[in-house]
């Protein structure tokens, strides 16, 4: 079943009350899925429409056009929530309570029995290493401890969805590095996770797929390696003939014979191509393969436009 | 039901740590023990015009005046005392409809403007729930302040002896009643303009301008009835069915401002 699923979801934004639809549209047409126990990063520049799909999840704007669905129900059903978790981009908490009686007034909301309560609170301020501010009042908290304290909230129930809106940054490395080994307690345990963030070495360690968004639309979706577009990469074979050698030489792959193993450095997926035909011409099988993907971050440099030349 | 009166503490708890609300309530609160140590202030100074021996004997200042004297005394105490409840009653109506609508008007656009309602409408809260919520913390707060304002005219009146108008017993009663009326205008008006706009428009918004002839005069609230300023002033008297009536007419125009309101906020983006 998806956790996830949009399909044509648009949003566009008006003038006034009864103004015109304002072009462009924040959000254009997004079709969507994400399978349950996935960790799911969405990537996107500022302004490319990621904070508006999570509003469009959580019901808390409306799409203009399109539909959304989570666990399979529309998202307008507010009984869906209990199996959601929210950590917002600016974490903004009522700031007349103390730490531990904002997680109670959530707990409650969220209906988390009256005797699990107070240990699971206990637990995730301990967890997050709020213990010593369990006790005073949230208005002063650092941004650090109220994105933290907005992570607890958010884990309060323990949901089977935790939609994360740029989780760290407000984190030190320190707070970096801890949550994300939650991120991965939370993956091995079969969390469907959905994390929005500009920070690419954080998605690339924990996510299975990402999708990347421009200008509202989205631009790529898949695992790493379905969005790496080089296909660079070393073929090591044994036992080849003399014959099949000057045949490789003649592409432009680079050929190293050491010891009668011949390793090919294949520079392009275009050269990859011509050397597997080749070599299933001959009848050769390569003993090993070595194909380098490119990193999220080459991926998503090369997915979102360049930036106009500055004149 | 359990959600609405979770979403209502929420409310009632963060209106009480709103410092302008608070000082708001202070002020009303003190303008009505102002008028009602006046009161006693007024009762003394004419019981003082018409005592001549209070200092000689220590009889009572009845005993040492002729007729004509205590007459014209209870008169002058009467108007002295139907003055002073009026100008307490207008302070505490006019005080108490501030705090209504500061109340009201900003108990959803205050939480969409800092960006909180975002975490309580992601758990399995309706909009529904959350309205309802709102709507009941500002209403205990209501009644917060006007069992104090009452309590204060009780103890005044109890400790400087002034015989209350019989309007009194159930002017705090109406007045409580408008200033929801008033409340659900601006809440309703808030979900679509500023907050401050939506203020000023409800407290306006009333029929009282209009003939009977203008369509207007129909559909906007009619806050004039509940206003027994003048009644205090002269003494008059609303029936016991009259009350009642005004009771309901309260009660069915605030259920249909805030399902207009909810109509709205089932709509209304809630993110700044």
């Amino acid at each position: 079943m998806s956790a996830i699923q949009t399909e044509n979801l648009g949003k566009g934004y008006r003038a006034f009350l009864f103004g015109d639809l304002q072009q462009p549209f924040a959000l254009k047409g997004l079709s969507l899925e994400v399978r349950e126990g996935e960790t799911f990063g969405f990537l996107g520049p500022n302004g490319a429409g990621k904070t508006t799909t999570i509003l469009l999840l959580l019901n808390l704007i409306q799409p203009t056009v399109g539909s959304a669905w989570l666990f399979g129900e529309p998202v307008s059903r507010s009984g869906v929530h209990r199996r959601l978790g929210y950590l917002p981009e600016s974490v903004n908490l009522h700031d007349y309570y103390t730490g531990q009686g904002l997680l109670e007034f959530y707990a409650a909301l969220l209906n988390v029995p009256r005797e699990t309560r107070r240990p699971r609170i206990a637990e995730l301020l301990k967890l997050l290493r709020l213990e010593d501010a369990a006790h005073k009042s949230v208005a002063k908290y650092s941004k650090g401890m109220l994105q933290r304290l907005g992570f607890a909230q958010a884990m309060l129930h323990d949901p089977d969805l935790l939609i994360l809106d740029e989780p760290t940054a407000s984190l030190d490395p320190v707070g970096r590095k801890e949550f994300r080994d939650i991120l991965l307690d939370l993956k091995h345990r079969g969390k469907t996770i959905f994390i929005s963030s500009h920070i690419l070495s954080e998605v690339e360690s924990v996510c299975d797929r990402v999708a990347i968004l421009q200008k509202g639309e989205l631009k790529r979706v898949g695992t790493l390696q379905e969005l790496s577009s080089s296909r660079s990469g070393r073929l090591i074979l044994q036992n080849v003939p003399g014959t099949v050698l000057e045949a490789l030489a003649a592409t432009s792959a680079e050929i190293t014979l050491l010891r009668g193993q011949v390793t090919v450095k294949i520079p392009d997926a275009a050269t990859l191509a011509v050397i597997e035909q080749l070599l299933r011409q001959y009848g050769i099988q390569p003993e090993r393969t070595e194909v380098e993907t490119q990193s999220l971050e080459d991926i998503f440099f090369s997915t979102i436009a360049p930036p106009p030349p500055i004149p | 039901m359990n959600l609405i009166f979770l979403i209502a503490r929420d409310s009632f708890k963060a209106l009480l740590h709103q410092r302008l609300l608070v000082g708001l309530m202070l002020v009303a609160f003190g303008m009505t023990v102002f008028f009602s140590a006046i009161m006693s202030r007024t009762r003394d100074s004419i019981t003082a015009q018409f005592d001549f021996s209070s200092t000689e004997t220590n009889s009572p200042v009845f005993g040492k005046m002729n007729e004509q004297d205590k007459k014209k005394m209870n008169e002058a105490m009467e108007q002295g005392a139907t003055a002073i409840q009026g100008f307490f009653y207008a302070a505490s109506s006019f005080g108490g409809s501030i705090v209504a609508l500061m109340i009201f008007s900003t108990a959803v656009t205050a939480e969409i403007r800092r960006g909180t309602i975002r975490l309580t409408l992601s758990k399995p809260v309706s909009r529904l729930q959350y309205l309802a919520g709102k709507y009941l913390g500002g209403l205990a707060v209501m009644v917060i302040y006007a069992l104090l304002t009452s309590a204060a005219v009780l103890i005044f009146s109890a400790s400087t002896k002034v015989q209350l108008s019989p309007v009194l017993s159930y002017a705090p009663w109406l007045m409580f009643c408008r200033q929801l009326m008033l409340g659900s205008v601006a809440l309703l008006l808030s979900l679509f303009l500023h907050p401050a706009v939506a203020a000023v428009l409800a407290f306006f918004a009333g029929n009282g301008l209009f003939s009977t002839s203008n369509p207007l005069y129909y559909l906007l609230p009619s806050y004039a009835p509940f206003n027994v300023f003048t009644a205090i002033l002269q003494g008059s008297m609303m029936s016991r069915t009259d009350v009642v009536l005004l009771t309901l007419y309260a009660l069915d125009f605030v259920v249909l401002m805030l399902l207009l309101a909810l109509w709205r906020f089932q709509k209304r983006e809630v993110c700044s």
